[in-house]
């Protein structure tokens, strides 16, 4: 059993002029690998997927609620992409994003 | 199976917009795939500013739709193995900020937006394990990901680095 939060990223910013700092956590869309900076103020639900257990970005989200809840992770497209060229398959020329 | 450090020690990007060509030593740099099948895993990126004066920086890691060709490396960057015995890769990823036939960021696929003040100011992003952005193949638009000024700002002097492991 392991948190959701393990699966954050970091960011940290500092603004030179006024020596503000920012610190948060960050989510990489499972699907489409975009990082998206957790905002805590968020009312919105966020868009979380039961094929992989980890949070989606929105726009994935949308592309789920379209297919029917199906999940296909970007590991997935680069496992496929692997395994293809094992077999001799050579990925056509543009392998697209789910997003 | 190494991880690698691509770093940059001083350099003003231009502010350029998407599936626009990144002209040579404009922007921090591309990593690419040394393979058709070759995936790239990146865990940190760090940028520092370096300008005498205000100069908001939007800096992008995006997948790019138009793959560099023939890169190599501007004044200033480097691309160093981390642990100091490293074996020399059968396929190196090729990394660098200036090419032949100009990359061009997707105007889709933005990974992370790095906005930072570069005067005096600093951004550190770091993935959680398991969790870094990857790069698969050596073709668009998953093969590639260029870290550069998306327009507006005013563009200042920086310095970073970038830490990625490819397999």
């Amino acid at each position: 059993m392991h948190s959701k939060r393990s699966h954050e990223g970091w960011l940290f910013s500092s603004n030179g002029m006024t020596g503000r700092t920012t610190e948060c956590a960050t989510i990489t869309c499972s699907h489409c690998q975009q990082v998206m900076i957790v905002n805590p103020l968020r009312n919105r639900e966020r868009v979380y997927c039961t094929g992989c257990d980890h949070y989606i970005c929105d726009g994935c989200g949308a592309v789920r609620a379209l297919n029917g809840g199906k999940c296909r992770t970007f590991k997935q497209i680069v496992e496929e992409a692997q395994e293809a060229a094992a077999v001799g398959r050579t990925p056509s020329g543009i392998i697209l994003s789910p997003y | 199976m190494a991880k690698r450090v691509l770093g940059l020690t001083t350099f003003t990007p231009t502010a350029t917009a998407d599936t626009t060509n990144l002209v040579d030593a404009t922007y921090f740099g591309v990593i690419q795939g040394g393979s058709s099948t070759q995936r790239i895993n990146i865990l940190e990126i760090f940028m520092g500013g370096q300008a005498g004066s205000s100069a908001p920086t939007f800096m992008l890691l995006a997948r790019d739709s138009t793959i560099a060709v023939t890169v190599s490396s501007g004044t200033g960057q480097t691309d160093a193995a981390m642990d100091a015995s490293t074996a020399a890769l059968a396929a190196p990823p090729v990394v660098g900020n200036t090419a032949t036939t100009k990359p061009q960021r997707s105007s889709t696929l933005h990974l992370l937006n790095l906005s930072f003040n570069a005067f005096g100011g600093l951004v550190r992003w770091l993935a959680a394990p398991g969790e870094e952005i990857t790069t698969i193949g050596n073709t668009a638009s998953l093969g590639e990901v260029s870290l550069s000024a998306f327009t507006g700002g005013t563009p200042g002097l920086m310095g970073g680095h970038i830490i990625y492991e490819p397999f």
